[in-house]
Order: C-alpha cells, then sequence, then structure tokens
C-alpha cells in the first residue's frame, strides 16, 4: 500500500517536472524564434548608443589664407521638463533668464511643455555656458554644438553670407557653395555600459567627411581699403546706398566687393533685409554717363568716328523727336575725344545716330549688359535692355548716354575691365579654389573669357580718351600723383515712380582701372542718393582715387623683389 | 573519463574564462580612461579654435582700423603712412644732474674716460 503510494507520488511529481520541462523548452522555442528580433533590438538599444558624426564646415580664406568664416564650439541649453517638479521650474526659469537674455514667457512656455527634451537657447556665448554650469539646475543640461563665426565682421559680409544654426548656408558663397562647405554626417554605434553612460568603444562607425575649404579671391587687404572709403562716401553724402566693386581686369578676379548700408555677420539675425541686401549684383539701376564707354568703344571699333572728327553740341539744347535732349554745360564743337572727356550728351547721342540701334545694341550685349555675368554668388539679375524693336523714337538718344538701360555695378566693372583688358572680357568669379583640410585641391577656378568685344587697338584708343576724361575731363577728382588713371563719370537721374526723371534724387558713379598703361585693378564706385554733392565726379571720382592709390601700394609690397643684374 | 584529464580540462576552461573577463574588464577600464582623455581633447581642441578665433578677431584689419583711427594720436601724414606721435609726460621735473668731480690723478690715468661715449641721436 505504501510502496504504490509512493510509485503513484513519484510519477505525479515527474509528470509536474516533465511539463514544466516541455513548458520551458515551448518558451525558449517561442522566444528564440518569434521573439528573438524584438527583444535584440531591445537589448541594443540599452547596450548601443546612436550617435551622428556631426562634419566640420569648412573653412573660407581670403587670397592671404586669412580665415574669413570658421567654426568654434559652443553650447546649446536644453531641457529635460519631465524631470523638473513643477515647484521647481518657476526658480528656474528665475535663474535662466538674466544668464540666457530671454523673456519669463518664453522659457515657462518651454519648461511646462509635456516633452523629455527642449532646447532652451542654442550656441550660446561661454560666458553665459560658465555661469549655467555654475547655476547647476537639475533638468537643465548642456551639449556642444558647433557655431559659425567671423572674426572680421562686417568686412566683406554681403560676398561671405551666412549658415543657419544647424550649419546650413543661408546667404552668400555660404550658401552658394553650401554642398562643398557642409561634408557629410557620419554615424556610430557606440557602447554603454549599465548607467546608460557613453563608452568610448563603438561597435560600427561611419567617418564623418569634412566639408571642403573655400579660397577666395578676395584680398582681405583691398577690401578692408575698399570698404573704408566707401564707408566714408556713404556717410559724408549722406547717402541712400552704395556699393563698390575692385576687380583684376586680367583675370576677372574680385578683389573686393562691398555694400553700404551693410551688417555684421554674426549679428545677422538683427540686420534689416535692406542690409543684407548685396546691391552689386542685385540692385539695378540707370547708369548714365558711365554708359557712354559703350557707344565710345562701339563707334570706334565700326570706324565710324575717329578721335579728332568734330561734332556739334548745339550749345547745349538739341531738340530731337519732339524732346529736347540738354548737357550739364553747353558746348559747341567738340572733337569725339572731348565728347567723352566732357561727357556731352548731345555729341554722344549723335555719335550713337551714325553707330544705329542695331550696332549698339549688339556692343552692349557684347560688353555683357543685360545678362547675367555669372558670378558665383546668389541673388545676381541680368539687367535690363530692350531689343532695338522695342526702342522709341527717342531710344537712340537716351540708350548711349545710359538711360533706358538697367544695370548693376558689378555688370560696370566688368565692362571697364574690358576695356583695361584689351578688348576681353573676362567672367568675374569670387571662389579661387575649393580644397580639403589637407590643402589638396579639389576644384580650382580659372579665369573664363566671355567675349572679346572690340580690338585690342580700339581698347588702346578708347583707353587714351579714358585718361583724358580724367586729366582734363569731369574725372579730374580720380587723379592720382605719379600714377596714370583711366576712368569715366557717371551722374544719373532715378526714375520717380510716375516715370518721369526725378530732380533731386541721383546716382553718382565712376568706373576706371589704373595704372592706364598697365592696369592692375579695375573699380567701380555706385552711390545712391548722395547729398547735397550728387556728381559722380565729385561724390565717386575721390574714392576710387583713394582706394586705387592705397591698393596699388598695397600691391606694390606683394610683388616679388627683383633685383638687378648687378646685383 | 579519466578524472586526471576531466580535472585537467575543467582547470584549462576555467583559465581561459577568467582570461576572457580579465580581458573584457581591461576594455572597459581602458575605454572609460579613453572616454575621460576624449573629453579633455575635445575640450582643449574647442579652447584652440576659440582662441584661434578670438586672435583672428584682434588680428583683423576692421578692429585695428577703428583702434588707430579713433586713436587721437595718431596722423595721417600721407595715405600710405602711418605714425604715432610721441606725447611728453606730464609732470615732469628737469633732474638735476651732477656730474661727478674728477681729480686730476684720475684725469690722467683712469681709463674710464676713453671708453665714455656721448650719445648725438638717443
Amino acid at each position: 500500500m505504501y510502496i504504490r503510494n509512493y510509485y503513484r507520488r513519484f510519477a505525479a511529481v515527474s509528470l509536474v517536472f516533465i511539463l514544466f520541462f516541455l513548458l520551458c523548452v515551448a518558451r525558449l522555442i517561442f522566444i528564440q524564434f518569434f521573439r528573438s528580433n524584438y527583444l535584440t533590438g531591445i537589448a541594443n538599444k540599452q547596450h548601443n548608443l546612436y550617435v551622428e558624426l556631426e562634419p566640420r564646415r569648412g573653412t573660407i580664406y581670403d587670397a592671404n589664407f586669412h580665415p574669413q568664416a570658421f567654426n568654434i564650439a559652443a553650447d546649446s541649453v536644453y531641457a529635460s521638463p519631465g524631470e523638473i517638479a513643477d515647484k521647481d521650474k518657476e526658480l528656474i526659469i528665475r535663474k535662466l533668464a538674466p544668464v540666457l537674455q530671454l523673456n519669463y514667457a518664453y522659457l515657462k512656455d518651454r519648461l511646462y511643455r509635456k516633452k523629455s527634451f527642449i532646447w532652451l537657447a542654442r550656441k550660446i556665448t561661454p560666458q553665459q555656458a560658465g555661469a549655467i554650469k555654475a547655476i547647476d539646475l537639475r533638468g537643465i543640461g548642456l551639449i556642444k554644438e558647433s557655431k559659425r563665426s567671423y572674426p572680421n565682421g562686417y568686412l566683406a559680409s554681403h560676398v561671405i553670407g551666412f549658415a543657419g544654426l544647424d550649419n546650413t548656408g543661408l546667404e552668400g558663397l555660404e550658401l552658394h557653395y553650401d554642398k562643398f562647405l557642409k561634408g557629410e554626417p557620419g554615424w556610430a554605434l557606440f557602447l554603454r555600459d549599465a548607467r546608460q553612460k557613453k563608452l568610448g568603444l563603438w561597435d560600427k562607425m561611419a567617418l564623418p567627411r569634412d566639408g571642403y575649404d573655400l579660397v577666395l579671391t578676395i584680398d582681405g587687404v583691398i577690401q578692408y581699403i575698399a570698404e573704408r572709403e566707401l564707408d566714408r562716401a556713404f556717410k559724408t553724402n549722406h547717402a541712400k546706398g552704395a556699393s563698390i566693386v575692385v576687380i583684376d581686369p586680367h583675370t576677372g578676379a574680385i578683389l573686393a566687393l562691398a555694400n553700404r548700408p551693410t551688417f555684421d555677420l554674426n549679428e545677422y539675425k538683427s540686420a534689416s533685409k535692406d542690409d543684407m541686401r548685396g546691391r552689386a549684383i542685385t540692385d539695378l539701376f540707370e547708369p548714365g554717363s558711365v554708359f557712354k564707354i559703350v557707344t565710345a568703344s562701339a563707334a570706334l571699333e565700326e570706324k565710324k568716328v575717329s578721335e579728332e572728327q568734330k561734332f556739334f553740341c548745339e550749345n547745349g539744347s538739341y531738340a530731337f523727336a519732339g524732346h529736347v535732349l540738354h548737357d550739364h554745360r553747353p558746348h559747341g564743337w567738340l572733337t569725339f575725344t572731348e565728347v567723352i572727356e566732357q561727357s556731352s550728351n548731345i555729341g554722344t547721342c549723335k555719335v550713337a545716330q551714325l553707330l544705329g540701334a542695331d550696332q549698339l545694341y549688339r556692343y552692349i550685349k557684347l560688353f555683357g549688359f543685360g545678362t547675367k555675368s555669372g558670378i558665383d554668388l546668389p541673388g545676381e539679375i541680368s539687367g535690363s535692355i530692350k531689343e532695338p524693336r522695342f526702342w522709341s523714337k527717342t531710344s537712340i538718344t537716351a540708350v548711349p548716354m545710359g538711360q533706358e538701360v538697367g544695370a548693376t555695378a558689378l555688370q560696370l566693372a566688368s565692362a571697364i575691365s574690358a576695356i583695361a583688358n584689351g578688348g576681353q572680357l573676362m567672367k568675374p568669379y569670387v571662389v579661387r579654389e575649393v580644397r580639403d583640410r589637407y590643402t589638396e585641391s579639389i576644384k580650382i577656378f580659372s579665369p573664363i573669357l566671355v567675349s572679346k568685344v572690340m580690338s585690342l587697338d580700339t581698347a588702346a584708343r578708347v583707353r587714351k580718351i579714358l585718361i583724358g576724361a580724367v586729366e582734363e575731363g569731369t574725372g579730374k577728382l580720380a587723379r592720382i600723383e605719379g600714377i596714370s588713371v583711366a576712368g569715366k563719370t557717371g551722374t544719373a537721374q532715378k526714375l520717380e515712380p510716375n516715370g518721369a526723371y526725378s530732380h533731386n534724387k541721383f546716382v553718382a558713379s565712376f568706373i576706371g582701372f589704373a595704372p592706364a598703361e598697365d592696369p592692375k585693378i579695375a573699380i567701380a564706385i555706385v552711390i545712391d542718393e548722395p547729398h547735397p554733392y550728387y556728381f559722380g565726379g565729385v561724390v565717386s571720382a575721390p574714392v576710387f582715387k583713394n582706394v586705387a592709390s592705397d591698393v596699388l601700394k598695397y600691391l606694390k609690397t606683394k610683388e616679388p623683389l627683383m633685383l638687378s643684374e648687378k646685383d | 573519463m579519466r578524472l586526471s584529464k576531466f580535472l585537467s580540462l575543467t582547470t584549462f576552461i576555467t583559465l581561459f574564462c577568467l582570461l576572457y573577463v580579465y580581458q573584457q574588464t581591461e576594455i572597459f577600464r581602458l575605454a572609460y580612461i579613453g572616454e575621460k582623455k576624449a573629453v579633455y581633447f575635445a575640450d582643449s581642441l574647442d579652447k584652440n579654435t576659440f582662441l584661434r578665433y578670438n586672435i583672428e578677431k584682434s588680428a583683423s584689419l576692421v578692429r585695428i582700423g577703428n583702434k588707430v583711427f579713433q586713436a587721437r594720436d595718431y596722423q595721417m601724414p600721407d595715405t600710405y603712412r602711418l605714425v604715432r606721435l610721441a606725447r611728453p609726460l606730464e609732470n615732469l621735473k628737469l633732474a638735476q644732474v651732477k656730474y661727478k668731480q674728477e681729480n686730476l690723478f684720475s684725469r690722467l690715468f683712469g681709463i674710464k674716460r676713453q671708453a665714455e661715449a656721448k650719445t648725438i641721436n638717443p
């Protein structure tokens, strides 16, 4: 009886054990074959930390390899609202508001959101970061990011542009060359310990590719000289705006490009849209008398006139197609050279009549007007010039002296460069080279010939006339002692909203190059609505003189020392 | 299986396991050290970049130009030459210079006199 019971109990217990064992096996099979992916995922999340590796954004260097834009580390402040007790939030807001210079309502809105992570302020200053570390608040932390910084502030701000909070280019070269500058992000799966702390061990890793560096044609020193003089003229003449372009006429390389008003690249958020406008390439204006270089070049190239050919300038008043054309000073008989030197509208109009509308239009296009120059900056406009079939009866008197034509300061600089360069129009460019962080060239930008506007002989003849315009004509204030200068002044009336020409709003301009016999630089200066003086020869010509004289002295210091044969 | 064979196999496996655990512990210990050094390195690198930025900013022509043209004791005699005009210090009194009287003996036999030179262009 006793033994029988014993066997029965043994069998029962064994059965329970066997059943339990089978259950375990079944569960293990279920886990292994049906739940393994899910559970592996959870384990990986616990053991591994996915980190995106930010690439270094490329540096922008000027022609002398001085950095104009590069990244520095900056802390960003975040909050974990879930970790902060409601009673502590008020205290945190009161402590953070003065340090971060943020208002109470903004911080309150952020801290009372039901989120586990929220940004409070991005890329703060080291002083602010130090203050926050010192306060040491629970639920508030700092994360290192990189911030785009511009050591030269406003220098070449319209050229360089700026990058936003996420290091994406928003303006200027930062935008245009963003694909080169930004690089490619990498990633890594770092191991974590039991306390979820990141270890310096990674399971898998794809290294980021750093952004490429840009080397500009802009020379920091020339840019500074140009900005200094433009700023002075802008302020002294109480102008609405101003632009200057300094260009190497033989290559089309932009040595300096500046606009006023301007803005500090480090404070771009507080700049107005007007400050940020790159007027030299985005603003259209009627160029006025500086445009006479086109008429003069075309007439000489087409052999319609000679330098000594005389034109009667109607003593300052010339009726044509129901309109009366005036000169700023009455002239009688003037040679063609004198017409340009004295900037006679009537004389130029008569030259254009010899040339004809079609020929004149052809040369306007050859000089690059009405077409985008193709400069590697965003926002460039093409300007405007109507085809001759759309011209009115008076257009032949207006277009040759720069009316009914829309041009940019850059187009004017390119046009004068073409004369300085023996009649060859070069494509303007601001980036010389793209290279990696090990100074290996990725892309080199070489000068590009756009068109052959005129022969070398014609260019030399126009150059001679333009020297006369500075020596004897309207551009006397651009003269530099010991250096020959070729240039042309322009004073254009602005159009009023009703379509009539204004009597108190002018655009004063000067275009020229120096030294005239061996041009090193070509400069275009445009000053919008100067007061009280408004003549190009009075307002813009002195800017040319100051910039050209300083730049030429500077360029001389860059030339290699030549030892004489005796030495 | 003989007992000796079993024991030696067990010892080998145990030692191997201990070695593996030790190796893993070392890897993690070095990882912690590496992590600390990486943070230190990153901090130094950040400081370096920040200092470089400050140097570039201080050496910027914009800043130098503004400083120079704001200062009153700078004048531009020519467009390319910049000179600093030294200001005389105020409240200075003319010093009473006493020259040491030399006796006849020292005048005749002293070598000091020969070594002295008067500067004309200070």
